[in-house]
């Protein structure tokens, strides 16, 4: 496990980077936070830290559900999504399957679609400090 | 030349006929065909196989309403992206598979282009064409784009959203608050009896781009507000209405929503207008705008609306009607007319894109 504190916006991209460095080419992130915890912010870092865009080209996925980044980057957002049966028509299973990078926010809903090896980070906003807990490291 | 346009790029799945760009003989949207009345028109056209359920019959009902025929079509218009690509297939194979079937050209529209040419095409039928360079705000649930456009085909990104886009803001604020999801139009409805000067959201200063937006700031702002009263109750009082109502009315929502709180969404509203209004201004001003086209979702918004034309420009503001503002097909066969005229057609290879640009 690693714990990380940030006080700024771009502290958080920061910290983005630096996991977005040490990702395999295959993995699945479950991004987990309340509205405002700095979701999409790290997600913005870690899109960086892979090399797959800038921080300005990465934007909530709200509305569109998924954004992509090349074909290496995948960026879900399932806050509008009720039902998994509504999660499992997306096709995420075909994006699993490939040598890419998926982050998801708000997956932690719909806790029985994800295969265990997966690494969670957890943001909390306590002020202006983002708590960020990565597991596993 | 009558165009069939498809759309299919999110939730929506849309068909119509358009005559000459301009005329709309038809547009038929999903989720307000009667199939879907007893959902109360709120069914979330989320994924492929809901697109896929759909798709046929929305075709057939835009080609009827419009009195039309294959053999009196010039083309068949698709949205080839932004959006899911799963979404995207759907409409893009049948696109191709009628186009095929009856030996029809094929044209694939980008989705925000669609959206600059809903209001392209109903000003031109109001007989009030867009002067040129115009500036073009895209707000809605999934974009907030400025764009310099210059004649029927030439676009120049110059700001977007680097975080949420300005309909996603709405939407959370009143999930947040207890007005369900989406929840723009409810914020809309009730910021008149609220003071909009009540709250003052302070923006974050942004480094890069002076014509880039940012809503997630104010989003957190609102839920620092909301955490630091004890609105459990409240919130709990508008799910309830809203479980017995799916859709209250105005005063049925003021009477579970206390001054305070409508204070808080009128200047929430009134934050995002003028955050909008003011890179719009400062846009059109860099490129020297004769008019400014508002357009997507958000160009709903009744506040938007009055706040824009009390901006007192020095150019004229379009605003599409509301059932063009919204996800729909008409804007897709608009768009597609300039490009059928010129010859920009596309072949059978033509691809779902989930991030297609339309200028860089």
């Amino acid at each position: 496990m690693r714990v990380f504190e940030t006080y700024s916006e771009d502290e958080t991209i920061a910290v983005g980077e630096e996991i977005g460095r040490g990702l395999p080419s295959h993995a699945l992130i479950l991004l987990i936070g309340n509205l405002g915890a700095g979701k999409t912010t790290l997600a913005k870092g870690i899109v960086k830290g892979l090399g797959a865009a800038a921080p300005e080209e990465v934007s909530s996925p709200t509305f569109t559900l998924i954004h992509e980044y090349g074909d290496r980057v995948y960026h879900v957002d399932l806050y509008r999504i009720d039902e998994e049966r509504e999660v499992r028509s997306l096709g995420l299973d075909e994006l699993l399957d490939r040598d890419a990078v998926i982050l998801v926010e708000w997956g932690e809903r719909f806790p029985n679609l994800w295969p265990p090896n997966r690494i969670e980070i957890r943001l909390e906003a306590i002020d202006d400090t983002r708590r960020i807990t990565v597991t596993p490291a | 030349m009558r165009i069939l346009g498809i759309e299919s790029s999110c939730d929506e799945t849309a068909a119509a006929v358009v005559e000459d760009g301009t005329r709309i003989l038809s547009s038929v949207v999903a989720s307000q065909l009667e199939t879907h009345g007893k959902y109360g028109g709120v069914v979330p056209e989320l994924a492929s196989r809901e697109h896929l359920r759909a798709i046929v019959p929305v075709v057939r009902a835009a080609l009827e309403q419009a009195g039309t025929d294959y053999a009196d079509l010039a083309a068949i218009a698709v949205t080839a992206g932004p959006g899911l690509v799963g979404a995207l297939l759907v409409g893009i194979t049948y696109a191709k598979a009628l186009c095929f079937a009856r030996e029809l050209p094929l044209v694939g529209v980008n989705h925000i282009e669609g959206h600059i040419h809903a209001v392209i095409s109903q000003a031109l039928r109001e007989g009030r064409p867009i002067e040129y360079p115009a500036l073009a705000l895209v707000v809605s649930g999934g974009h907030t784009h400025l764009f310099e456009v210059n004649g029927e085909s030439r676009y120049r990104l110059l700001g977007k959203t680097r975080d949420d886009a300005a309909g996603e803001a709405f939407d959370k604020v009143a999930k947040l608050l207890g007005f369900g999801y989406p929840g723009g139009p409810v914020i809309d409805k009730l910021a008149p009896y609220g003071n909009p000067r009540a709250v003052r959201f302070t923006l974050a200063k942004m480094k890069g781009n002076p014509l880039d937006f940012s809503f997630s700031g104010l989003k957190t702002a609102v839920l620092r507000w909301f955490q630091s009263r004890d609105m459990a109750e409240e919130v709990e009082r508008r799910r309830e209405l809203l479980r017995a109502n799916p859709r209250p009315r105005v005063e049925e929502w003021l009477a579970v929503t206390p001054q305070a709180t409508r204070d808080v969404l009128a200047s929430f509203q009134r934050t995002v207008i003028e955050e909008l209004l003011r890179r719009a201004a400062s846009a059109a001003e860099s490129i020297g705008a004769r008019a400014l086209i508002v357009s997507g979702g958000v160009a709903c918004n009744t506040g938007l609306r009055a706040a824009a034309e009390e901006a007192r420009f020095p150019f004229p503001v379009h605003f599409p009607l509301p059932a063009l503002s919204t996800d729909n097909a008409a804007m897709i066969a608009a768009a597609a007319f300039p490009k059928l005229k010129r010859g920009q057609l596309d072949d059978f290879t033509l691809p779902a894109r989930a991030n297609l640009t339309l200028a860089d």
